[in-house]
């Protein structure tokens, strides 16, 4: 039994961060139909950043977080205004299927050289929010950031759930997103919510990485596999809705690490790919995708 | 003059020479004549051909320039880049077809020039298979692969297609790195060359030859196809599937076709890969691998094949070489990649295009014509509003 507890806490854990992820780029998609494939990037920038600052720069924690949360909304705001309004809001450059990945795609190239040049190839983990030794019930353990991490991930699932569902502002987000020109006849301003919404997730994915660093750590390369994880988690809620894709990602890090106990530690993520390889071709109506986005 | 009739494949029966025009309601494009012929609007259109000399020529001519730049740099390093940017080129003119014509979003490829690299490896270092055996049976392996693979990911739509390709370089890495058979994180050792030479700069040079007569043929392939009555098909799909299966395109055939085809160049582009580098690792199969095929098409040119080809060599210059692009070479091209995207969505190649002031739009032209042809068979009159590119 305290094997399946440790492994269930496990799971959560990871889980969470996949949740959070497909969250943010659920919330997103749903205002601009485009996936933000640089939302991994963020929570690099944000884990790399703070340590940097705190290791090296020798900046009280607190402060660095504050810096490091205001220059990755001051990143993604000058992103919107160079790229994203000019190709949203005055109609230039690709459009269709193209804008759907890869304005965020070269975005994500460019954060990634970035820290490269910034940070070098180290391995960074920001210090523990909430500091000391892993939270014990009898034999069931749990990491103190794992908590953290857990109920971040869930919090900002219910969150932006209820923010879409019972605020006029996040009708009037969704409504961006099902349609730009009918939007605007009523009023909505869809480049301000794109662009609020862009920052929001950002910040929130850099939030998302300083609690996490501690647990796994980060380099400049691991944006791509966070934001490659998070879309599974979101194409698992069709992509448009958040608090379903932190459940689905929850979901997905339980089932990943009862493959790794209690099946195969080495092929655990192996048959958990392909599992979800199987639903999305088996059953894509669990997606929810019915038609590629306009 | 009788009307020609298109048949199901899109080709044209009636060799009877006509003039085709910009003129939506002027019919389908003719079978007879050389392609690229103005009309009377004076806009140039491509017609559809059975007998288009250009795919042949072009892949004669890649193949020709190939040998000869290869034989010049004679076995050096640079040649050893230029011919595993062949082996990503052989990939990325895949690409043009499924992701710049037809925009299949599918993620794939890297999995498939893994196939390759890995099936080559394994079967001349564990069953002793021959270079042109091990070719010629990744070839068969890849194109069964596809089909199998491509029968189930093709019936998902738009981004379920893109979600679920995306998987594919996740787990397959994962189980290459595992597996012992597959060398785990070292691969496999002791791959080949296609033509092995009394030296190893002589050797080099004959398996780039082989490399880019391989290229070539490729390339032939896909410009055939592009120029066909099946790339109007592809090229309506893309434009928009409904119209395209009104007007009698089978979507899910053609679907799998394309992802076939790419990937079973995909394949040939990883045996190259493996032949011309003497080893296999999973690093062909990992997701930064998908990223580079991807950057190589988006930047040259999704929707042209020359462009594909110089992106895939330039791109792997940039990476292998020592300078300060090598070393900032992911902030470069983000940066090359928006910029492209915001201003020239079809690449370099569509710049150039465009400043040598040639139509980058000039296939629209036929493939109004012909999908009237198809809306006016099926009583939808002429077909000239909706058929609209």
């Amino acid at each position: 039994m305290s094997e399946f507890l440790n492994l269930l806490a496990a799971g959560l854990t990871s889980g969470a961060i996949y949740g959070i992820f497909g969250a943010c780029l659920a919330v997103w998609f749903r205002v601009s139909n485009v996936l933000n494939l640089a939302v991994g990037d963020f929570a690099m920038l944000g884990a790399i950043g703070s340590a940097w600052l705190v290791q090296t720069g020798g900046l009280p924690f607190g402060l660095g977080i504050v810096i490091v949360l205001a220059g990755v909304g001051l990143t993604a705001w000058v992103f919107d205004r160079l790229v994203l309004h000019v190709a949203f809001d005055r109609g230039v450059g690709a459009h269709g299927i193209v804008s759907v990945f890869f304005y965020t795609f070269g975005l994500s190239l460019v954060l990634e050289g970035a820290a490269r040049a910034l940070f070098g190839t180290d391995v960074y983990g920001a210090p523990s929010i909430w500091s000391g030794p892993a939270l014990a019930i009898a034999d069931f353990h749990v990491q103190r950031a794992g908590v953290l991490v857990i109920a971040l991930a869930v919090v900002s699932g219910l969150v932006l759930w209820a923010y879409l569902r019972f605020t006029v502002s996040g009708r009037a987000a969704s409504a961006c997103g099902e349609s730009v020109i009918g939007s605007r006849i009523v009023g909505i301003d869809s480049a301000k919510f794109r662009r609020r919404i862009f920052i929001a997730t950002a910040v929130l994915a850099a939030l998302f990485g300083i609690v996490e660093s501690p647990i796994t750590g980060y380099t400049y390369m691991s944006g791509p596999t966070l934001s490659l994880i998070g879309v599974v988690a979101a194409g698992f809620a069709a992509f448009r809705k958040p608090g379903r894709a932190v459940a689905a990602g929850l979901v997905i890090g339980v089932a990943e690490a009862m493959l790794g106990g209690y099946v195969s530690t080495s092929y655990s993520d192996v048959l958990l790919y392909a599992i979800l390889f199987g639903i999305i071709i088996l059953r894509p109506e669990v997606l929810g995708l019915g038609a590629e986005p306009a | 003059m009788t009307e020609p009739a298109a048949t199901d494949r899109g080709t044209i029966e009636s060799p009877a020479p006509a003039t085709a025009t910009a003129d939506a309601a002027a019919g389908p494009p003719r079978a007879a004549g050389p392609p690229g012929v103005t009309g009377s609007s004076g806009v140039t259109v491509h017609r559809v051909s059975r007998r288009d000399p250009v795919p042949v020529a072009a892949g004669v001519a890649i193949a020709v320039v190939g040998a000869l730049v290869l034989a010049a740099m004679n076995g050096s390093y640079l040649g050893l880049t230029v011919t595993t940017g062949v082996a990503y080129a052989v990939v990325t003119v895949g690409m043009v077809l499924q992701l710049g014509y037809s925009r299949q979003l599918a993620f794939s490829q890297s999995v498939f020039m893994g196939v390759g690299a890995y099936g080559t490896g394994v079967l001349e270092t564990k069953y002793g298979f021959s270079s042109l055996e091990s070719l010629l049976a990744v070839i068969g392996l890849a194109a069964v692969a596809a089909l199998v693979i491509g029968a189930v990911v093709t019936r998902a739509p738009g981004l379920a297609l893109a979600l679920a390709t995306l998987l594919l370089p996740l787990f397959i890495y994962q189980l290459a790195t595992f597996s012992s058979w597959l060398g785990s994180f070292s691969g496999i050792d002791g791959v080949l060359p296609f033509w092995s030479g009394p030296s190893y700069e002589s050797t080099l040079v004959r398996s780039g030859i082989v490399s880019v007569v391989l290229l070539g043929l490729a390339a032939s392939i896909v410009l055939r196809v592009m120029r066909s009555g099946i790339g109007l098909q592809l090229m309506a799909m893309s434009s928009d599937e409904r119209l395209s299966e009104s007007i009698g395109v089978s979507l899910r055939q053609r679907r799998l076709e394309v992802f076939v085809l790419g990937s079973v160049l995909a394949a040939v582009g990883g045996a190259i890969l493996a032949s011309a580098q003497g080893l296999v690792t999973p690093d062909v199969l990992s997701e930064s691998a998908e990223i580079t095929l991807l950057l190589m098409v988006f930047v040259a040119g999704r929707k042209s094949v020359a462009g594909a080809i110089i992106g895939a060599i330039v791109v792997e210059y940039l990476t292998t070489s020592t300078s300060f692009i090598s070393t900032n070479l992911g902030i470069i091209e983000g940066i090359v990649l928006l910029l492209i995207l915001l201003v020239e969505p079809d690449g370099v190649a569509g710049a150039v295009d465009r400043l040598l002031g040639r139509r980058t739009d000039q296939w629209a032209t036929s493939l109004r014509s012909w999908s009237s042809e198809r809306l006016r068979a099926r009583g939808g009159g002429n077909g000239a509003g909706n058929a609209a590119v």
